[in-house]
Order: structure tokens, then sequence, then C-alpha cells
């Protein structure tokens, strides 16, 4: 669960007020898509919930985390609950796929077996199976963002933060990273999906959230197309 | 954390100085060369203190009486020089004493060229021992202003000499430890910048799944530890090499050391322990210090 109380940032080397008096609750399971204009504050958005920066006032809970309060050396068990995609995937590119995602388990500490079993498991649920000793560059933009999402997904995140997840990808494969995206909700993950592409919000539907020069303008649920 | 995981990120310290090879290499050189001179320096001073440590031991002073002065004189003579300070004993040795000792020390053929003397030649003597040898120049000019004193003689003519380059080596030494130690700090915080920098994409995954900063600083804290040990080593062979030659030279010498009023030296094995101890310390410890500088400016969670 994610929930701003009264939060508000400003950039103190810039003085910009990124984001002005946020009230906000996503439930468990919810998927949510955050829209907006460049400088409309979805970035600061993304960096409070992973606490890489501290709000200026307010109060922010983070899956049981109250980051207001929290030391600094407890940050990676919050972030050890929240999976990100980028946008422009940030694969590391000397290794394989299987290595890029067994990667961020060894970074957790996961036992040797357990990776074993788990890293082919969501490599098949994204559907690259058959390219798992491919390195990044040897896969299309669709294929590498596949990867991003297993990465993400490798650690059982309760909750996923999706970045303009199909900024970079191919129109054509779009719908299938959202596809993705919402299979991985239905099993129960929280997902937040950060687009400036409305027309994938309007067919597949869910909470959206728009943000304007820092404040919430709309925070309603749409239907969607394939509904 | 796992035991596994962490010969991983050891395995990947390692890795990490050869993938940084060209700056873990100029990291390496320029704390050998420090490592190298620190020690040397410090091997040199541990000797001079060695030899001023022996003369204090023998700190003795020869204070020759007056011919022909009285035994109440020379007993007024025994208690001026004790009144004086730094005096930590006064021997009274009378003529006919020193004479029936040298007599004991001669061989057969120097009693036989001595049995002629019709006169004792030597004078009555005080043996007086000093606190502080580096004062004894002082005590001897005092002592040489009593009266009824015809001469002073004091063994340790250099003395002086070593205590002055004992104290400038010291002060020398200790600046070049303090720069070399600085240069090191900063060498080994660029090594780790540069391979920080190699592994930026790697570190900003770490950060974002949750990676905690000890789990990502240990590879660069072994780095920068392996890059201080191997000089350490190396410093080692490098000592080994240059202190054994010249010791070599000197005591097969021995004309030089006595000349120095140096009786014995160092050898390299009565030493080797500690000084190899201090090299993989200190290369370590640099390394480690080095590393914790760029690691918490460039590595944080």
């Amino acid at each position: 669960m994610i929930e701003f109380k009264d939060v508000s940032v400003t950039y103190s080397s810039t003085g910009v007020d990124a984001l002005n008096d946020i009230n906000l609750t996503i439930n468990d399971g919810d998927f949510v898509f955050i829209v907006g204009e460049s400088g409309a504050g979805k970035s600061t958005l993304i960096k409070l919930l992973q606490k890489e920066i501290d709000a200026t006032s307010g109060k922010i809970m983070v899956n049981g985390f109250d980051l207001t309060s929290m030391k600094r050396r407890k940050i990676p068990n919050l972030r050890r609950t929240i999976g990100v995609v980028f946008q422009d995937y940030r694969l590391i590119p000397t290794m394989t796929v299987y290595e890029n995602i067994a990667f961020v388990m060894r970074c957790v500490d996961a036992p040797k077996k357990y990776i074993k079993t788990r890293v082919p498991y969501v490599i098949g649920l994204v559907g690259l199976s058959d390219k798992a000793d491919c390195l990044p560059e040897e896969l299309s933009g669709g294929e590498q963002q596949r990867v991003a999402l297993a990465r993400a997904l490798v650690n059982d995140p309760k909750l996923i933060i999706a970045d303009e997840p199909t900024a970079n990808v191919d129109p054509a494969l779009t719908y299938g990273i959202f596809e993705l995206l919402k299979g991985i909700n239905a099993c129960g993950t929280t997902v937040l999906v950060v687009t400036h592409d409305l027309s994938n919000v309007v067919h597949f539907g869910g909470r959206i959230i728009r943000l304007e020069k820092g404040s919430i303008t709309i925070d309603q649920v749409f239907g969607g197309a394939e509904e | 954390m796992r035991v596994s995981t962490y010969k991983d990120l050891i395995g990947q310290g390692i890795k990490g100085v050869w993938r940084n090879r060209m700056m873990s290499f100029a990291s390496f050189c320029i704390m050998l060369v420090s490592l190298l001179l620190v020690g040397l320096t410090f091997l040199l001073a541990l000797n001079l203190n060695r030899a001023i440590d022996s003369m204090e031991e023998k700190n003795e002073i020869v204070v020759i009486i007056n011919d022909g002065v009285s035994q109440e004189q020379i007993d007024e003579l025994g208690q001026s020089i004790q009144s004086l300070a730094n005096i930590s004993g006064c021997e009274f040795f009378s003529r006919d004493q020193a004479w029936q000792d040298m007599v004991a020390d001669m061989t057969e053929e120097e009693k036989d060229l001595f049995q002629y003397a019709d006169d004792n030649p030597l004078p009555d003597t005080y043996r007086v021992t000093v606190v502080d040898i580096e004062t004894m120049g002082n005590t001897t000019v005092q002592i040489s202003a009593l009266e009824n004193v015809e001469s002073v003689k004091s063994p340790n003519e250099y003395a002086d000499v070593l205590i002055s380059i004992r104290n400038i080596l010291t002060l020398v030494s200790t600046a070049i430890i303090a720069a070399l130690v600085v240069v090191c700090l900063i060498i080994i915080s660029n090594t780790t910048r540069a391979s920080v920098f190699s592994r930026r994409k790697e570190i900003n995954i770490m950060r974002y799944v949750g990676a905690t900063n000890r789990f990502i600083r240990i590879p660069f804290f072994v780095e920068g530890m392996l890059i201080g040990v191997l000089a350490g080593v190396c410093s080692l062979f490098l000592t080994k090499f240059v202190y054994v030659g010249l010791y070599d030279i000197l005591t097969n010498n021995m004309n030089i050391l006595t000349a120095l009023g140096i009786s014995s030296l160092y050898s390299y094995d009565s030493i080797v322990k500690y000084v190899a101890t201090a090299y993989i310390v200190a290369g370590a410890v640099i390394g480690a210090i080095g590393t914790t500088i760029s690691t918490s400016k460039y590595c944080k969670v």
C-alpha cells in the first residue's frame, strides 16, 4: 500500500516546487497509470517512492515502511519490495539475459539453488526461454524490455514501478508489454505505470492519476477499451 | 550475508584489479615506492637508535685527576662531580688498581716489557656515568671546569652527531610518511573511483533492487586492499634486497661501523617478521581507507 499525506517537494538547489500537497492512496493489487506532461512531477513521485529523495513536508508510507522517519540503512529493505522497469531498460551489456536477472537476485543474497530455479521460471513468464543465453545487444527493444520486466519481477516485489516502459519499444510490441504488466497485476502485485502515452491508458484502462505542475488534477478509474 | 556471497564479492574485487589494470598498476607503483621509502627510512632510524642505545649502555666519562693531589682533594672532587646534574654514578678508580687491571690484561711479552718500569705511569681517575647521553657534552664541559681535573675523556665522540642525525631523520621521515600516506590515499581513492565509474551501471541496478552498502562496497574494498597488500609484499622483497646488500657491505667492513661508533646492526632475519607485518598491514589499511573515501562518496545507497 502506498499512502501520501500532504506531501510537498521543493528542490533546494533550484527552488522549484515539484510536488504540492499531494494526498494519495494506492491499495495493494491496484493497477495505476500516472500521467502528465514533462515537469509535472512524475519522476519526483517515483524518486520519493524509492526514497531516492526526501519529501520537504508530509508523510509517505510504502509497503509498510514509513519513509519520513526511515533511516538510510533501512532503505535496501524498502527497495527489496519494489521492482523498477526503466524506459532505457538499464540491462548490463556484458551479461546474458540469465545473468542480468540472476544478478539482482544475488544482490539481495538469494540462495544459489533458488536462483537456479527462479530465474528460468521468470524468463519463461516473459516468453524469452530461448533467449536466456543472449546478450542484450542481440535482442530487440521489446525483448530487452521484457528482460527488464523479468528482472523487476524476479525478487517477487509487492510493487512494480514501470517508468515509460514502452517509450523505446516498437508500437507493435507495446501491447505485449502492457499485457505482461496486466498479468503480473493479476497475480496480486501492485503496478504503477508512469507514461505520457494516453492511448495505452485508454486502451487498457485502470486507475489514472494525472499530475499537472506538481498537483493531482485527475484521479479516477477508466474501464478501458478491452472491457 | 552468506559465505558464498562473500566469496563472490571477493572474487569480483580480484577481477576488478585486472579490469582496471592501468589504474591499479599506477596505484601499485605509487604505493610500492611510498612504502619502500617509508620502510627504509624507518630501518635506518631503527639502526641509529640501536647505535645510540648501545652508546648509552657504556656512557662512561673518564675523569683524569691531577698528579699529586691529596686524598681529601680527590674526595672533594668526587662530591663535586656527584652534585652535578645528569650524573647517575661516580666511582673512584685508583692508579694502583688501574695498573693491576692493566697488567692482568697484558700478554706475557707485554708483562716482560713492563716489569722494568720503575713507576706506575697511570693517573687516578673517576669513572662517571650519565643519565641522559644527549646532554653528555654539557656534563663533560662542567666536569672539565672542576678543580684538580687534568682532563676528561668521553668515549662517545659520535654520540652528538648520531643524535642530530636521528632527530633530523625523525623529523624528515615523519614529514615524508605524512606526505606519502596522503599521496597513496589520493591515488587509491582515484583508482576506486575509476573502478566505480566502470561499474556504474551495475551499481545503479544494485541500488534499485535493494543491495546493501556493504554488498556494493566489498568488491572495491577488496580491490583497494589487494593493491595495498601486493605493494606491501613487493616492498618487502625490495627492502630485503637493499637492506641485506647494505648490511653485508657494512658488516664485512667493520671499520666503517667502528668509525661511526656503531657496534652492530640489526640483521634482516631478526626484523623480517616486523617489517613484513608493517608493510602488509600499512598497505591494506591505506588501501581500505582510500577505498572508503571513494565509495562513501560514489556508492551511497
